[in-house]
Order: C-alpha cells, then structure tokens, then sequence
C-alpha cells in the first residue's frame, strides 16, 4: 500500500549518527500534534531509530502547521 | 502548579461568552455606525455625509444621484426645503454648519445624471392621482419611482404650468427643469379636467388612487386621514393635508410607501420600518476642528470648498488611540460579534485567535469611547471561555506563562528584613523590575529598610497578571492562594508595590493595604542616590495606572523633584496606550506588539520616563532612550536590554545575591561538569525564537547522558535533541575544550515518532 508521506528528506549520506557510529537513511517518522498525526519521510538512525528534523523544516513547514492546527 | 497542553483538536464542548441580551448591550455601546447629524434629521433619509464627500471630491454626477434618490422633483426640494438637516450640522457647534442646500443645487447645476429607463418591472396595480398640489406631484413622481403605471387627471393642459401652480414661486429656470422631468416620466396625464371631481368615477378603473388635499375635500367635505400614513381609510383615498416643500415631499414618500402596503392588501400601518428623522446616539470629536465660515457657493470650486468644510461626522476615538485595533481594522461591534462566533466554533478554524490574544487587555479603549466600550473585557473574557472549553491553544502564552512559574517558583523569595520578628512593610518590585534592572530592585529595597520603620520584608514574585491576562484562570486562582499565603506568613504587612500593574493586580485579589512605591518615596523624600538633573522628557503612563489619578499625579511630582521637565504628550493619563506588553501581546503577537510600541514612541521624540519596567524596556528596545523613575531614583543604569535569557538569570541572580548580602545565605552555585558558549548568532536567535540557555543547558545534559547526536556533514556540526515538556528543542554545537559552543538552537511543538 502506497501510504502518503507530507514530507520527504533523503539525507543522501550526510549525517552519521554519533551514537551507533553509521549513517542516517531516509526512514518512516511521524509528525504527532494535539491528537494529529502527520506521515513523513526524514533521516533516520537505523540502529537507534534516532529521527533528525532539520532547523529549516522545523522552522518552516513544521511551524506552520502547528499554528493552523492551533487554531483548530 | 503546572499548566497543561490541551489533548486534541477535536473537542467539542462549548460555553457561550455572552447571552444574547448582554452580547447586544455591549454591541450597542458603540455608536459608529449610528447616522451623522445631518442625515439623522432629515426625514427623506438624504445621505448628506456622503453627498458632501463628493461634492468635495468634485464627483457631482454622484451626488446628483444620492441627491435624486431621495426625491423624484430635486429643483423643487433645493429650492423650498426647509433644510432641518443645516440646523442639525456638528460644525454649528464651532462655527458655521455647512451649507447643504448649496450643495444640493451645486449637485444640480454640474452633476448629471445616466440616460436611460428602469429596468425593473411595472407593477400589476395601477395607480390614478387626481388634482394637482405639490403633494400629489411628488407622490406622482414617487409612484412611477416604484413602477405603478401611473394617470394623472388635473385641470392644468401642460407640465409646465402644472409645475408652476403646485410650486407657486419656483424660479422659471427650475420650474422648466421640473417640468422636463415630468414629462419624461411614464405618466399618462388626462389634461384639462376641470372640475377633476367631476371624473371621480374613472376611480373604478385603478387599483390605487391618490388625490390633492382640495380635491379629495371637495369630493368628501369634512373628510380626515391618519396623517402617519396619508390615508383615509373610511374612503380608500391616499391623501393628507401638507405645509411646505419638505413637509409635502415626506408626505409623498409616507403616501407612497402605503400604496405598496394597500397594493399588497395589507393594512398602511402594516412593517413599515423606520421613517422620517430619526434621533441620533453618534459622537464625533470636534478636537482639532478649526471653527469656519461658510463659502459662498458661486461654482464649482467654491462648492467643492464649502463641501471641504464637512468632517464627515464619525466616531473613531478607540481606532485612533488603538494599534491593535489599527491593525485589524475593526471597530470593537465588529470585532466582539466575530469573537462571539469564534468562541462558539465547534469544528473548523478560529480565525480570531489571533485577534483575541493580541490585544493588551490595557482598557485604553475603555476610557476613550464616549459609552466606554470595553474591548480588553471582551478579549479577556473570550480567553477565560476558550480555556474553560479547552480550546485555547497553550503556545502562544506558554512561555510566559512559564516565566510565571518561574518567578514564583525557582526564583521566588519572600523574607522578613533580616533582624526584625513582624514587618510593617513587604516590598513587591514585580517581576519586570527583578528580570530588567535588579540592581535597581536591590538599591530600592536596601533604601525601604534603612529609611522605613518597622521593618519591611521582601518578595521576589509575580502578582499573577500573566496567569490572569492568558485567561488561566485556574492557574490565577492557585497564584492568588499562593501570594496570600505567603502573604500572611508575612504576617499580613502593607505591600510596597513598584509597579502600578502589580499594584492593581493585587487590589483586586483583595489586599487592601497597598501603596506604590512612589507614594513612599513621596513620604519620605528621595534617597541621595537620586540626581537632580534638569532634561525634558515625555512621560508615558502605565496602563497598570489608568484610573488612578493619585498614583499618575505622584510620579509627576517626583519626575519634577528629579528635573525631569514633563512634556505631556497626546493620549497621556488614563488616556494612555499601551507598550505592547500588557495582555501578553509581546509574546501572542510580536507585530502588533511593535505596532503598540511605536504608537507610543511616536507622541513624542523625547526620551521617554516611565514608572513600568516593561515599558522602559520595550521602549529601550526599540532604540529610544527610555528609564524608570526608579532609575533615576536609585542612580543605576539604564537602556540596558537584557535578552530572555538574562532576564532569568537577573531574577536568580538577585534572590542570591540578596539571600547572600541579607540573610547570610550562601547558594551553592551547581556545577554542570561542563562549560557552554554561545556564538553571537545563536544568542540572537535564541532570543527570538523564545529559547532558554535554560533549555539548551538541559539538552546538553541530556546528550551526555545518551549520547544522541548526528554529525552534518556540511556543516561539520553536531545536532542534538531533547524534549522538555511540551516542546523538542534542538542545539547545532560544537565542541570545545570544557564543553560545547553552541551555533544555533531551535524547536518545535510537534512529536516526532518513528513509524513502522
Ligand atoms: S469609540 Fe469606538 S467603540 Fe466607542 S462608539 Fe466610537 S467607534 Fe464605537
Ligand atoms: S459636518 Fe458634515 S457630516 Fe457632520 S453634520 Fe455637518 S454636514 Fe453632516
Ligand atoms: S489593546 Fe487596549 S485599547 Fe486596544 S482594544 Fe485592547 S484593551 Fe482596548
Ligand atoms: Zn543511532
């Protein structure tokens, strides 16, 4: 089943984990606001599971979505 | 105590705001929209305001047209009317009220008006007037206006000398005008019956008849009609009995008005809506009116001149104090009916939010509307109902709030003078004062003990405005509960406010003992930290102080006692607008913020006294020169602003160091085994996007602990996370000998989660 992703980042294997010493991959994360849930593609540990946000889409989209959900 | 986020978007309780009747009260408070006073008294409902705004716009075809709406025979009325609406002009108060009739003419000699037919259906009824008077030539005129096909029986053979005997006196040039007009009018006129009795019978032929007043008491001797609605019921018969051009005019249009009723079988008496003058609750400000003379109308730039006159009578004496209302646009009415939907959304988007948070609840609005329409009220209000139903998001007032319970947490001290068993005193310097200029907080308290006696305590808190303005209400509550308790552990002393805010927040939570601080310092005259130095100033008023003439008129005298030579500006005493802090708008809405901030500033171009600490700040930030009273008082230096971050840390750093000088106690300061350092860009940033060395510091200890961190290979940097309550903050660092130097933080409220 081809599920819907809101957003996609493939780190392109430029961010290493410093924990699990290996490079993130593009993996399956979700965005989880006030009882919402947001489907995305983001740079994922596969190891440790640790999932990286960007300051530009923390900033950006992310924000953004926040605040309509706010106002919901 | 703690504050929650709310669990979903999806909830669907709701409380109304306000009952209907209540909702309506407050709206009807504002009278904007109420008719000028012109218009209000003129009884053919002319739109005078806007005709003269063309007029002076040099549009006359437009004010032919809002002239010509009103009336089917202009010459006639510009000449005759009796103009009530020239005694009822505002500018008579000052001088000369304009001269409405000239522009009505004006509008006749230069405007014209588009050729060309109604588009709209005649009617099924048809209509006969039988004999001529100027009330049945203007109710003629005012039923072919509404479509009746329409007969005219008169003893006259032409509509030139039909003008000329129902308006006996028109000038030839006018009466040709009038009678052009009628003749281009879809009457079908049964010329030369004479006498127009002796064609009664033909009333069998229409469906509506109308007769003159002679006629109609020729035919029926000793005949009467309800004057209201130009009626004789008994016969059928649209008719009355006027004086006068004005008087005949609304006498047709009353007339007319019931023809539709009788066409529909209605009773004349029946819906017919406001009619004629009406009385007018409008308020216009005359400040800055030049008293005027009329202009003696002679062409068309004159008529512009004299329409120039007009200021276009309106109310917007809250819109012109208000940023906040400047920025959305709305005049209060408005507004409080869109938050009393907004609030009662169940699903869907709140517009209003916004709004709602925006606004500095500081009463400005209060004090300037003539009926004290109370915006803030409602925006309070509107906070406490959406946090009662669970629909006022946390973010916009989280960290404020926060800030709160740190200040009457981590940061709270409450302490008797050391030496003494019972205080006489508790100095209350507020939470802005410690976290902005806690050296002046410390010089302030030091001064109390040693000059007042019975001892004075000392508490390092926040009076709970922020829990009270982000409509908390629980929150408030607990604060309250708090503050009395420590209060009475205290053993109930007077409180010493240093800020007016403070001061009126804790008035209404009961405490009853409580002075400013100003007036003390009044009592006992100033300290020797005081300078005198001769500067003008303009004084900015605390909103905290509106309504408080004593407090108001005890820091201009102290201002005076300093030297400061107090240029009063616009919009100054219970007038004044707020900084931009109050009702937290600083955080829910930085735009309007500064807007607030810049109205204040922009009064005058003096550095600024104020006696509110986050008013000097904000006006030290926008780059004014700008100093408490206090300040001045206790010497210490001013224009500094601290960032978020040093505003905790001020507030810590002041209980310790007093604890230390004080009480003798010693504050182990904690070692975190590492250091932290911070690249200008990074502070810059932090700042603005609301983020604690607080928070990174707590990231950081938790990076130690798990060692979670990414390496970006573009930047060579080190990403880390940690979620701290109701937010995942991140810090970009690198490190360093003894520890991290960090590049930039930021953060966001959403989860993230893995997915399978
Ligand atoms: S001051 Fe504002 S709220 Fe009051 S009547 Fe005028 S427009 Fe309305
Ligand atoms: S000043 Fe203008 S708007 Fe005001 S009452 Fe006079 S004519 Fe009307
Ligand atoms: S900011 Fe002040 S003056 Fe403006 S609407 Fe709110 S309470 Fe009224
Ligand atoms: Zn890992």
């Amino acid at each position: 089943m081809a599920d819907k992703n809101y957003y996609t980042i493939d780190p392109e294997g430029r961010l290493t984990c410093m924990k699990c010493r290996c490079k993130l991959q593009k993996g399956k994360a979700k965005f989880m606001y006030l009882d919402n849930g947001f489907p995305v593609e983001l740079p994922v540990c596969p190891q440790c599971g640790f999932v990286y946000v960007p300051e530009e889409l923390a900033l950006g989209k992310v924000l953004s979505v926040e605040k309509a959900l706010e106002d919901k | 105590m703690k504050i929650e986020e709310r669990q979903s978007t999806h909830i669907y309780r709701q409380k109304r705001m306000f009952t209907k009747e209540e909702l309506e009260a407050r709206e009807g408070l504002c009278v904007h929209e109420q008719p000028p006073y012109c218009n209000a008294a003129c009884p053919l409902k002319l739109d005078v305001k806007a005709m003269a705004a063309a007029v002076a716009a040099g549009d006359f075809d437009r004010a032919l047209a809002l002239y010509e709406k009103i009336t089917p025979f202009p010459h006639i009325l510009a000449l005759g009317c009796e103009a009530p609406c020239e005694k009822n002009c505002k500018l008579r108060e000052l001088g000369e009220g304009i001269a409405i009739r000239e522009l009505e003419r004006s509008a006749l000699a230069y405007g014209s008006k588009p050729r060309g037919g109604s588009l709209l259906r005649k009617k099924q009824q048809n209509a006969a007037v039988f004999g001529a008077d100027l009330f049945s030539l203007f109710l003629a005129g005012e039923l072919v206006k509404k479509r009746y096909p329409m007969s005219f029986y008169c003893a006259q053979g032409d509509c030139l000398s039909l003008v000329k005997d129902c308006a006996p006196g028109l000038p030839e040039e006018a009466a040709e005008a009038t009678a052009r007009l009628l003749s281009e009018l879809d009457i079908d006129f049964k010329w030369g019956c004479e006498p127009e009795a002796a064609y009664w019978e033909e009333r069998e032929k229409y469906a509506l008849i109308a007769a003159a007043w002679d006629t109609a008491r020729q035919l029926y001797p000793g005949l009467e009609t309800d004057e209201a609605v130009m009626v004789c019921r008994e016969h059928g018969l649209i008719t009355g009995s006027t004086g006068g051009v004005l008087d005949s005019a609304f006498g047709a249009k009353r007339a007319a008005l019931s023809a539709d009723r009788i066409a529909q079988h209605l009773d004349p008496g029946n819906t017919r809506g406001e009619e004629g003058c009406v009385a007018t609750r409008l308020y216009t400000s005359l400040e800055g009116v030049e008293p005027s003379g009329r202009i003696p109308v002679t062409d068309r730039d004159s008529a512009e001149r004299e329409a120039g006159r007009c200021i276009q009578c309106h109310c917007d004496e809250c819109i012109k104090g208000c940023a906040y209302l400047q920025h959305y646009k709305k005049f209060p009415r408005i507004l409080t009916r869109e938050i009393y939907n907004n609030v009662s959304i169940i699903m869907g988007d709140h517009m209003m939010n916004k709004p709602i948070n925006a606004c500095a609840l500081c009463g400005q609005c209060s004090v300037l509307c003539p009926n004290g329409y109370d915006m803030g009220e409602v925006c309070h209000i509107a906070r406490q109902n959406m946090v009662s139903t669970g629909k006022m998001p946390l973010a916009p007032h989280e960290f404020a709030l926060m800030d709160m319970l740190f200040s009457n947490g981590e940061a709270f001290l409450s302490r008797k003078q050391p030496g003494y068993d019972k205080c006489r005193y508790v100095f209350f310097p507020g939470c802005q004062a410690t976290a902005i200029a806690p050296a002046t907080v410390r010089e302030a308290y030091r001064d109390l003990c040693r000059r007042l006696d019975g001892g004075v305590a000392l508490m390092l808190g926040c009076c709970g405005a922020i829990g009270d303005w982000a409509g908390r209400y629980e929150l408030y509550g607990e604060t309250v509960d708090f503050l009395s308790e420590k209060l009475e552990e205290l053993g109930s002393p007077e409180i010493i406010a240093g800020c007016p805010s403070c001061k009126k927040q804790l008035l209404s939570q009961g405490c009853e003992k409580i002075r400013g601080i100003w007036e003390i310092l009044e009592e006992l005259g100033l300290p020797e930290t005081a300078e005198f130095r001769q500067r003008p100033m303009a004084l900015h008023d605390a909103c905290g102080a509106r309504g408080d003439a004593q407090t108001q008129e005890s820091i201009r005298r102290i201002a005076a006692k300093l030297g400061c030579q107090i240029q009063d500006t616009a919009y100054s005493g219970d007038q004044a607008p707020c900084c931009g802090y109050g009702g937290l708008t600083q955080y829910t809405n930085r735009e309007v913020a500064r807007e607030m901030t810049d109205k204040c500033l922009g009064r005058s171009r003096l550095p600024y006294l104020s006696y509110c600490m986050a008013c000097r700040d904000r006006f030290a930030r926008e780059g004014r020169e700008s100093v408490h009273l206090l300040e001045l008082v206790y010497g210490s230096a001013a224009q500094q602003c601290p960032d978020i971050s040093a505003k905790r840390y001020n507030r810590l750093g002041l209980k310790q160091q007093l604890l230390k000088e004080l009480w003798g106690e010693e504050v182990k300061a904690v070692d975190l085994g590492f250091e932290v350092e911070y690249t200008p860009e990074a502070e810059e940033r932090m700042d603005d996007r609301m983020i604690l060395k607080s928070d990174v510091i707590q990231v950081l200890q938790h990076l130690r602990e798990s060692g979670e961190a990414v390496l970006e290979e573009d930047t060579g940097l080190f990403v880390t996370r940690e979620r701290l309550g109701n937010v995942t903050f991140w810090v970009k660092y690198s490190e360093t000998e003894r520890g991290y130097l960090v590049h930039s933080a930021y953060s966001h409220r959403m989860k993230v989660v893995n997915r399978l």
